[in-house]
């Protein structure tokens, strides 16, 4: 009820008008996959260095019209997160500012969901940007990979089911292929992925067996 | 532009990184649902698909020809050729790069490397396959130990014999150099050395060679690599190094030696096998063609040319074994018959032994018993298992006048017991040995004789093709396993088929030649099979051969006979995947087309 209203008054107060697709009614059918690299974890500090997007039409992955930036982050770029991402700061600083790529960005993605692994910290990092150039959050309708994999596998679980939500598991449990992670375009692929597995079970009513617990019966 | 795309994977592996970046920027990535279908029958594909996970059958009309798991690529012929007449359908939830059909119709022609991956005929595959693998062969012989190469004896002789003594021992030795013992001093005297000292010197024949050889020796040990050898040769512009081990002189290694481990040894064989003067001599020759096998397919000799050297080597031991034991009576009337694969010049690592002696009026029992025992204890010194159906000399049926065999021909097929066909089938790939090789072509003339008009008899025959697999199902099932964890027998679903189809058309036709690929040419030649299937044919052929003898080799290494002709599926690459694929489905064609030449009608 809440997004419902708050959608309602950044409709009105957007400060770009020629943004106001963002809040239109998604007739496309596609839904966008998304996943930034970021130089930490707290979205009020750090930056996103890296972003990549990837539709998805129908049982069709199209990562031929991928969109991909690398980005010179406002905020110092810290050690931790060169390290975890292997981006080094002359790679990230001759990327394009967010001011550029921003609103590529959401031409790209238009009013279609936004799909990833832990979407909510991907869309707050976007949101944060979203609010210094449009003054509104991202009105995207949010799909959780995690929540859809737990659906397939833990709904109804008895009490004490080691539940395990890791991207990995869920990439090995789905007999998906390892990738190079933390990369961002590679990371959005692999959630596309594990998605047109996850809506098909969904549609079929199909679901994924549970290893019993050592000792069960 | 996924980079977890597998560019290593063949075909993938023979495009550069321009062509690998225009391929990346290209795909897509499809899902499909179990049952879904991705390729229909009779339709053009759009894409290329390679698996990344789930499965995928092939299918033609309700049978499933084949499984396809992740790294596998479909469907070559859907994208290039006619339409496919098998339909690809997801047997998993299944995701596949999907890549443009004109990409990829772009690279074939712009990389031929690439291309030859789509050319519909295996065996055009074949030979594409093997260019791409030539450099190897060099570079596995340079890393090579000396010791591996054939080494000339150590002979040693005193520093005071003359050079006439010296030049009888290298004669006897068979060997080109001598090392010379003078007191403390060890020399090297060479041929070369003898001749040009009288020749050019004008010393003496009994001029001691002590003042002819050099004590200049040059030498490598026998663990050393056969490019330290070449380094050294080169260095000290020597053709001929002497070889130690713990501090001995133990051969001579010659620049031919090196030579040899290229093409391997089988040039110096034939000179061992006439050389040789005992039965002895004959089993160390029959062990080196036995060690050509393994050591020619590591230098990724084709098999086929493996097969003939093998086969020919093994004809010139037979010959030379023969006049060596055949009393005078067996070797004027006395025609030796090798047969079955031996015959048909397709044996490689020995499996069995077929063979039986024709002659022409009857010979003393005692010589033929004694040739009888003399031989087969020589085969078997000579590691050629026995035959299990006992088709042997020394089996007296294999073994008498040329009209008591000629009436035992007719017999097996006027009233044929459980063990005729096999016999005749053995028979037919006969080839002689001997004086008297007429006997043969008066046997086999006799055999096709009788055999003309009878169509009966030879559906009778033909219907072996069909021994292995049973039925159409089972043969479904053997190929269903292709992409699966299970073996398959390469001889029973591949080789024998073929073999045995192509026999019974020879027969048919009244053909002589042995050699399966030559009555495959044969059978063209006249019409009955197509030129293209006629290559398809061979070149399937040729293909089980080279994974029979793959899985042989590893067998003998591993000392045992156990799952000789067995091959795993997951130890191939896709590509040999792909081709085995291919192959199998070549053989299933040759037996409807069989099964409809006979008139079998039996399922």
């Amino acid at each position: 009820m809440l997004g419902w209203f708050r959608r309602k008054i950044d409709r009105l107060v957007i400060r770009d008008r020629s943004f106001k697709f963002l809040f239109d009614e998604d007739k496309s059918g596609e839904v966008v996959s998304l996943d930034c690299e970021t130089t930490g974890f707290d979205p009020w500090v750090d930056d996103v260095i890296s972003v990549a997007a990837i539709r998805i039409k129908g049982n069709r992955i199209l990562t031929r019209e991928a969109f991909r930036a690398v980005i010179r982050p406002e905020a110092r770029m810290r050690v931790e997160s060169m390290k975890v991402h292997r981006l080094l700061k002359s790679d990230v600083e001759t990327g394009r500012s967010m001011e550029d790529v921003f609103p590529e960005l959401l031409r790209f993605i238009g009013g279609r969901p936004i799909l990833g692994y832990w979407i909510d910290f991907d869309m707050s990092m976007l949101d944060k940007y979203a609010l210094q150039y449009l003054g509104i959050r991202l009105p995207n309708p949010r799909i959780e990979v995690s929540r859809l994999y737990y659906e397939r596998k833990y709904t109804g679980a008895p009490q004490g089911t080691e539940i395990d939500l890791r991207f990995n598991a869920i990439r090995d449990d789905l007999k998906l292929p390892p990738i190079n992670q933390h990369d961002a375009f590679e990371d959005a692929l692999l959630a596309a992925e594990m998605y047109v597995i996850l809506r098909d079970m969904k549609d079929r009513n199909i679901r994924i067996p549970r290893r019993r617990a050592a000792g069960a019966p | 532009m996924p980079n977890a795309f597998d560019a290593r994977n063949p075909p993938f592996d023979r495009l550069d990184a321009e062509e690998i970046d225009r391929l990346r920027a290209e795909l897509d990535i499809g899902y499909f649902a179990p049952e879904q279908v991705i390729v229909a029958a009779d339709s053009p594909a759009a894409f290329f698909h390679v698996v990344i996970k789930g499965a995928v059958e092939e299918r033609i009309g309700t049978s499933v020809e084949s499984v396809l798991g992740p790294k596998e690529c479909f469907d070559a012929r859907a994208l290039l050729h006619a339409k496919p007449g098998s339909s690809f359908i997801a047997a998993e939830e299944t995701l596949c790069y999907l890549i443009p059909r004109d990409l990829v119709i772009d690279l074939a022609q712009s990389n031929p490397a690439f291309g030859a991956f789509f050319y519909s005929e295996i065996s055009r595959k074949l030979d594409a396959m093997a260019r791409t693998k030539d450099a190897q062969g060099v570079d596995s012989v340079l890393r090579s130990r000396i010791g591996d190469a054939r080494l000339q004896p150590a002979v040693f002789i005193d520093g005071s014999a003359s050079i006439k003594t010296a030049g009888h021992r290298m004669q006897d030795a068979g060997t080109n150099s001598l090392f010379v013992r003078d007191g403390e001093r060890v020399g090297v005297i060479t041929g070369m050395n003898l001749a040009k000292a009288v020749v050019l010197g004008g010393m003496p024949l009994d001029a001691p060679i002590r003042d002819v050889c050099s004590f200049d020796v040059v030498s490598a040990a026998k663990d050393d690599f056969i490019f330290d050898a070449l380094i050294v040769m080169t260095r000290n512009n020597k053709r001929r190094l002497a070889v130690t081990d713990g501090g001995e002189y133990v051969g001579m290694l010659e620049d031919i030696g090196i030579l040899g481990l290229f093409a391997g040894n089988s040039q110096l064989i034939p000179g061992r096998i006439d050389r040789a003067r005992a039965i002895a001599d004959l089993a160390s020759a029959a062990a080196d063609i036995q060690s050509q096998v393994d050591h020619l397919h590591r230098q990724d000799v084709k098999v086929d040319v493996i097969a003939e050297i093998t086969s020919d080597l093994n004809r010139r031991l037979f010959t030379r074994l023969f006049s060596m034991i055949a009393p005078d009576s067996i070797r004027d009337k006395g025609c030796l018959i090798i047969m079955g694969s031996e015959g048909r010049g397709e044996q490689t690592v020995r499996t069995d032994q077929d063979n039986g002696l024709l002659l022409s009026g009857p010979v003393p029992e005692a010589d033929l018993a004694r040739f009888r025992a003399d031989f087969t204890e020589a085969l078997e010194r000579f590691g050629f298992p026995p035959c299990p159906g006992n088709v042997m000399v020394r089996n007296p049926q294999w073994s008498q006048p040329i009209d008591d065999f000629i009436r035992q021909l007719k017999t097996w097929v006027i009233s044929p017991d459980e063990d005729s066909p096999m016999n005749l089938g053995i028979f037919v790939d006969a080839v002689g040995i001997g004086l008297n090789q007429e006997l043969l072509t008066r046997a086999k003339s006799a055999l096709f004789e009788t055999l003309r008009g009878e169509s009966a008899y030879l559906s009778h025959f033909a219907r072996a093709i069909d021994l292995f697999p049973g039925s159409g199902g089972m043969l479904n099932a053997i190929m269903a396993t292709v992409g699966r964890e299970e073996s398959i027998d390469i001889k029973k679903a591949g080789v024998f088929p073929i073999v045995h189809g192509i026999r019974t058309l020879a027969i048919e036709r009244g053909i002589v030649e042995t050699p399966t690929t030559r009555r495959i040419e044969a059978l063209a030649t006249e019409g009955i099979l197509s030129q293209n299937f006629a290559r398809e044919l061979a070149g399937a052929l040729r293909f089980f051969m080279e994974m029979r003898l793959r899985s042989q080799l590893r067998a003998s290494r591993l000392g045992t006979v156990e799952g000789e002709s067995l091959v795993k599926p997951s130890d191939l690459t896709t590509l040999e995947r792909d081709l085995l694929r291919d192959a199998l489905r070549v053989v299933k064609e040759f037996r409807e087309f069989v099964r409809g030449h006979f008139n079998l009608r039996m399922f």
